[in-house]
């Protein structure tokens, strides 16, 4: 609940920072606040608080919560210099601060009115600044398409809510978890979880609820586009596993075999759609259609182990991407374009920046001893248990289309002619998280148990 | 919960027939039985007896749209006086201090509004 208070408090205050004319002390403010709110959630560990019997702030809750905030926290650095350009820099901090509140609702939820309350809350901020670039027309149309998509599968969403109040008659998770149990077989049942998946799904980006995603990531600008890969898919994810192991791990029959099409429908969709990109950009935004696919399957083979692997993956995931795009952000920036023709050949006169390239990409493609090969060991090893054996060799081969255009990538920066000799500029910023984000992916690669520990 | 089947929601689809039908039903009556006069005058537009002036579909100003939707914004929150003011001996002071939190984070939002310039009538 602290951590609620402290990033309410943050978004109010950067609301008000350009108006009162201090500007320059909001950033450190906001990495002050955040390690403030860090500190107060992790000080939760262990001490389970429930409120009103809407939100549970059990360690499922605090450990989602403390990944989240880290992940925000290195955002904030990618993100300063962007965002220092535009006018209104404390609106857009402002608005990424209350969509923080709603990353942590949705992470801590109890009651099925406040994972609504989350996702609105996330939703409509990140709506906002994907059409934040408001000269651009791709970021305009990218913002439009997300909020047309986005509330119609709040929709979907909202009348799975309905259907399984009419028929457990409560909001709350436990007595949903019973209720529905004893009315397993009947038709409402069946269809609210299908449309509380639909709805859930979309905002995960699963196939084929995924459309939305490539065209959303490659409009928005791109901090926008690793807010929406990284703390957007951690908090989806969370919600969407806290409410089916909650509720519907009793009747796993109804919706496993669903989930279980949509996840091999991702991994194909995710991994050959980006085998064609052009765009470093695009690429990047279907390789995180098809990790969905990849940390769902955790989700479809619900175990002991799932809760652990969706949380490691989640976060490994979300510190490659924000390397991933950082690099992709500096290079566009020096070059003027987000081909992967402008990696070509910078290994050279950058090696540093190429190394760090390098380790995000092994990582997002699953290589040891990065952190994604842990990542996607530890989600097939949960589907293994549960005897999905057959879904684990379809996800191998997914795998292997994914290494071959993250692999395009690292050819590119490696073996192709250098096209200019000029050191791209690196700011201390951007060089900060790069160091961090890249120490971060060999040492839980190295260490896994670092993250597994905690759940 | 006694009932909860499928056919507990037949009132439901009762009232959407029923408003469905009611619609469908006086548009087409009304169109069969009614007395049909055409001419220009009976066709125009009517517009509160002005004579109509073009096409509605033009671009009109973006500041009537946020005027309206701040009215709506700010309709809305107030409206959460009501439920509270009827409650507001229950709730005792707990609630009165929610509230007033609540109304402390509208006026904020309120202040921001004008500060940031969004009900200027006159700039550009």
């Amino acid at each position: 609940m602290n951590t609620l208070i402290i990033l309410s408090a943050l978004g109010i205050i950067a609301l008000f920072a350009e108006i009162f004319r201090f500007r320059k002390a909001l950033f450190p403010l906001i990495l002050l606040g955040l390690g403030g709110a860090f500190f107060f959630t992790a000080k939760e560990y262990n001490h389970p608080q429930i409120f009103l019997g809407m939100m549970n702030f059990d360690n499922y809750a605090v450990i989602f919560s403390c990944a989240i905030l880290i992940i925000a926290f290195l955002w904030f650095m990618m993100a300063k210099n962007y965002f220092l350009q535009e006018t209104s820099v404390t609106d857009h901090f402002a608005l990424i601060l209350f969509s923080l509140v709603g990353a942590v609702v949705m992470v801590s939820f109890s009651n099925l009115t406040m994972l609504f309350l989350g996702i609105e809350i996330l939703s409509v901020s990140v709506y906002v600044l994907a059409a934040s670039d408001k000269s651009n027309v791709m970021s305009n149309e990218s913002g439009f398409k997300y909020f047309l998509m986005g509330s119609f599968a709040t929709g979907f969403l909202l009348f799975g809510i309905t259907l399984i109040y009419g028929i457990t008659g409560s909001f709350d998770l436990a007595s949903i978890h019973t209720q529905v149990a004893a009315n397993h077989d009947s038709g409402l049942v069946i269809a609210g979880i299908l449309l509380l998946m639909i709805g859930l799904a979309f905002k995960s980006s699963l196939a084929p609820f995924h459309f939305w995603a490539p065209d959303v990531y490659e409009g928005a600008p791109t901090t926008v586009t690793t807010y929406m890969a990284t703390v957007v898919k951690t908090a989806a994810f969370a919600a969407f596993f806290r409410l089916f192991s909650t509720c519907f791990a009793g009747v796993t029959g109804h919706w496993t075999d669903v989930l279980w099409w949509m996840v091999v429908l991702t991994l194909f969709v995710g991994n050959v759609s980006a085998v064609r990109q052009k765009s470093v950009k695009r690429l990047l935004a279907y390789s995180s259609v098809a990790h969905a696919g990849y940390i769902a399957i955790a989700v479809v083979s619900m175990g002991a182990a799932s809760t652990s692997a969706i949380l490691y993956y989640t976060f490994t995931y979300s510190i490659s991407s924000i390397s991933a795009f950082t690099i992709l952000f500096i290079v566009s920036r020096h070059k003027g374009s987000k081909d992967i023709s402008a990696f070509e050949g910078m290994s050279k006169a950058n090696p540093l920046l190429s190394f760090a390239m390098t380790v995000a990409m092994l990582s997002l493609a699953g290589i040891p001893p990065t952190a994604g090969f842990f990542a996607k060991y530890y989600v097939f090893l949960t589907a293994i248990n549960a005897g999905n054996t057959l879904l684990v060799l379809i996800a191998v081969i997914a795998a292997l289309v994914g290494i071959y255009y993250y692999f395009r990538v690292i050819i590119a920066i490696y073996f192709k002619p250098e096209q200019q000799l000029v050191p791209i500029k690196v700011g201390p910023l951007h060089r900060t998280v790069l160091i961090i984000t890249t120490i971060l992916t060999l040492l839980f690669g190295l260490f896994p148990n670092l993250i597994l520990g905690w759940i | 919960m006694d009932s909860n089947g499928p056919i507990d929601y037949l009132p439901i689809a009762i009232t959407v027939l029923v408003a469905g039908g009611f619609v469908v039903t006086t548009m087409f009556v009304s169109n069969i039985l009614g007395p049909k006069r055409k001419g220009k005058i009976k066709l125009d537009t009517f517009e509160c007896g002005i004579e109509s002036q073009g096409n509605a579909r033009i671009p009109f100003s973006i500041k009537y749209f946020l005027a309206a939707i701040l009215f709506v914004l700010f309709d809305v929150e107030v409206i959460f006086l009501y439920p509270w003011a009827v409650d507001f001996r229950k709730l005792g002071m707990d609630g009165f201090w929610e509230m007033i939190s609540y109304m402390g984070v509208i006026l904020i939002g309120f202040f921001y509004i004008l500060k940031k310039g969004a009900l200027k009538w006159d700039t550009d």
